[in-house]
């Protein structure tokens, strides 16, 4: 869905970073990213996730770049207004205590008085920090500090929020709660930019993915798009499989240690899974359960990330190129 | 400026953070306690409020020696040796961190993602860093204002040149600390780098100024002998020459022999004058672009002379100028050296003495924004 005015909240072209010994940390990025959505971007370490949020948050200068965030070229500054930034292992400055922390940041980002006052307690109290609002922060955990983080990142009530690994370092009863709340936020219009490792927690939010891999995206869009072609019906029955099986070109056997099998239906759909059921019954086969499976977002994540050639997961770290491979 | 304060009051807080601040700011103190314990009666001096009595004819409250005594010490111990040394080494341990910790990575991506331009961030942090030395040196000077005025009934608010002078001393030094702090990341490399270039300014000032000392005097050295030979050439073309008077011989000899030793003298003086030149001239080129740290203390000796030539500055400068006198050198070519040393010494301007200072930090400034604005974080 793109924004209101047609456009996307970020909507980036030919991405492109080249670190100083010729490290190609992106190699022509195209991302989009539609309004009110949670869009999640995974890639192994070094993949270049974190730089391309930097480029968006000017913190990090693009080789070259083309499209825009929020409408306007990536790089200009006022927009910035606009958006919410979580970095990875983010550091407060010590002396301040977290609510001093969130007013602070919130100057810098243009709040005025009484509106970063009162969302500095609103948000304390939303992230769970309340009580400790008035501490200095070095006495925080790392899993508070990631709350004051995310409070930090929508202190300004930004439409666009970056968050990178904003999970990092909490405890599941954390993590539920910040799902939670990027989950409200989505509710409220607010666009979410993630980039983490938790790939199952990206599942359970995001409504599109980007996998990001030595500086390319090899992946984009819906998760049940990407999957679709893995989906299938695997049925588990009792003892070994018929003799006809064997010769099914839809099916796959694998036999398991405790006397069952179970017969994967590639690709099916319920109605096409029919036909096979009703064989297996005919011949008085115990079906033990019959269940739609679809790949996860790891499973995803892994065939991303599979060199082909090798069959090996590939050497995480941005690509050291010629200016000839570099080229898309 | 809203943004301005924040980051104004968030100095502040770092600095409030920060343990040498407070110990500074009480060595500081103790420093005046010190100096407001020395009191004047008209039996002579007390020490420690009066625990200590040293009786003296010429220093007591009756004698302008009392107040020359007073801020001589003020200006030759206190500011001297105390504002221009040990407070700016203990304000650069304090803030070297400064840079490196905003610098830091997880740090600097908090503050470079707000809707602010790299170059205004750069100049706020600077401008917020010089804080510790603002509040430190305007705490110390209430102090000696009040000590002065109490003690020799003086209330000059001159002394608060001090701040300002103070400051811009510091500023000259901290902005390389900025630079190697930008450049390196690391606080400990910065304060060391900035106090070897401390150091050598410190080295080259030393060395120009007594580089021009010695000139001065090989100047006098040979503008005397000439005036000896002139003075002997016509004492010896008096004595006549086809005189067979034995003790016009002997006078005869004895001005040759002098009027060759006073030729001997000026070609030293001169051989002298020349070998050093050649050290003068480059050393002195240098030391006109770097910063005048020296001299800029010791602008606050012209600004606060009274109309009596009284002058607490001319004790305040912390430069080695301030500690010639001419009691101490009674020998007349040293009180015409020290005369003219400081003639020409006076001769730069505070415009001339300020302006390439601030022109020099402002450039070691532009170098570290331009590397600031241009680095990925």
């Amino acid at each position: 869905m793109p924004a209101p005015n047609g456009e996307y909240v970020i909507d980036l072209h030919d991405v492109e970073k080249v670190y100083k010994g010729d490290v190609h940390a992106l190699r022509g990025v195209e991302i989009k990213v539609t309004g009110g959505e949670i869009f999640g971007l995974l890639g192994p370490n070094g993949a270049g996730k974190s730089t391309l949020v930097k480029i968006m948050m000017t913190i990090v200068r693009p080789t070259r770049i083309s499209g825009t965030v929020l409408g306007r070229p990536v790089g200009h500054k006022p927009t910035l207004r606009r958006v919410g930034f979580l970095p990875e292992h983010h550091r407060f400055p010590r002396h301040l205590t977290g609510r001093q922390a969130l007013e602070f940041y919130a100057t810098l980002a243009k709040v005025d008085r009484p509106t970063r006052t009162r969302r500095a307690t609103e948000l304390l109290e939303t992230v769970g920090m309340s009580e400790w609002a008035d501490k200095k922060v070095s006495t925080y955990s790392k899993g508070m500090m990631q709350r004051v983080g995310l409070a930090q990142a929508l202190i300004n009530d930004p439409e666009l929020v970056l968050l990178d690994e904003p999970t990092d370092g909490v405890d599941p009863v954390g993590r539920r709660e910040i799902r939670d709340i990027l989950l409200r936020l989505r509710t409220e219009g607010k666009t979410i930019f993630l980039n983490s490792h938790l790939l199952s927690e990206l599942e359970m939010i995001c409504d599109r993915v980007a996998i990001l891999v030595q500086g390319r995206v090899v992946q984009q869009g819906r998760i049940e798009d990407l999957t679709a072609d893995s989906q299938r019906y695997e049925i588990v029955i009792e003892g070994a499989a018929p003799s006809w099986a064997a010769g099914h070109p839809e099916l796959r056997i694998d036999t398991g240690a405790d006397l069952r099998t179970t017969l994967t239906c590639r690709g099916a759909e319920a109605p096409s899974v029919q036909p096979i059921i009703d064989r297996l019954r005919k011949g008085k086969v115990t079906i033990v359960s019959v269940r739609p499976v679809r790949e996860t977002l790891e499973d995803l994540f892994m065939r991303a990330v599979i060199d082909p050639k090798t069959g090996r997961a590939l050497a995480p770290g941005a690509a050291r190129l010629t200016r000839d491979e570099a080229t898309p | 400026m809203s943004v301005f304060l924040a980051m104004a009051l968030d100095a502040y807080r770092e600095l409030n953070a920060k343990k040498l601040f407070w110990i500074t700011l009480g060595l500081s103190g103790m420093v005046v306690i010190a100096f407001g314990s020395i009191g004047f009666n008209e039996q002579g001096m007390s020490m420690f409020y009066g625990l200590w009595q040293i009786d003296s004819e010429f220093v007591n409250s009756t004698t302008p020696w009392s107040r020359t005594l007073y801020v001589g010490i003020f200006s030759d111990f206190i500011v001297g040796l105390w504002l221009s040394w040990i407070a700016i080494i203990l304000a650069l341990i304090s803030t070297c961190t400064i840079f490196p910790d905003f610098l830091a990575d997880g740090a600097i991506d908090l503050v470079l993602s707000k809707p602010l331009h790299r170059v205004t961030l750069f100049a706020m942090k600077f401008g917020m860093s010089l804080m510790f030395v603002v509040l430190q040196v305007m705490v110390f000077c209430v102090g000696i204002f009040l000590c002065v005025g109490l003690r020799i009934g003086e209330w000059n608010w001159m002394i608060f040149a001090a701040v300002p002078v103070v400051t811009v001393v510091y500023s000259y030094i901290f902005a390389v600390c900025v630079l190697t702090g930008v450049l390196t990341r690391s606080a400990i490399t910065a304060l060391l780098l900035t106090l070897m270039f401390w150091s050598s300014l410190f080295g080259m000032q030393t060395s120009q100024s007594m580089l021009l000392q010695y000139r001065i005097r090989f100047e006098i050295e040979t503008a005397n002998a000439e005036r000896r030979i002139e003075q002997l050439e016509t004492r010896l073309a008096a004595i006549e020459p086809d005189s067979n008077d034995p003790g016009n011989a002997f006078a005869r000899a004895d001005f040759q022999r002098r009027l060759e030793e006073a030729r001997v003298d000026r070609e030293s003086s001169i051989d002298g004058g020349a070998k050093l030149a050649p050290w003068h001239i480059p050393i002195r080129v240098i030391t006109a672009v770097l910063p005048k740290t020296q001299p800029t203390v010791g602008l606050l000796s012209r600004w606060l002379k009274d109309s009596e030539g009284f002058s607490i500055a001319g004790m305040m400068r912390g430069d080695m100028t301030g500690q010639r006198t001419s009691s101490l050198m009674p020998d007349p070519t040293d009180v015409e050296v020290t005369h003219r040393l400081e003639k020409k010494l006076d001769a730069y301007s505070g415009w001339y003495i300020i302006g390439t200072s601030l022109a020099f930090e402002a450039l070691v400034l532009a170098a570290a924004c331009i590397v600031f604005v241009r680095r990925d974080y």
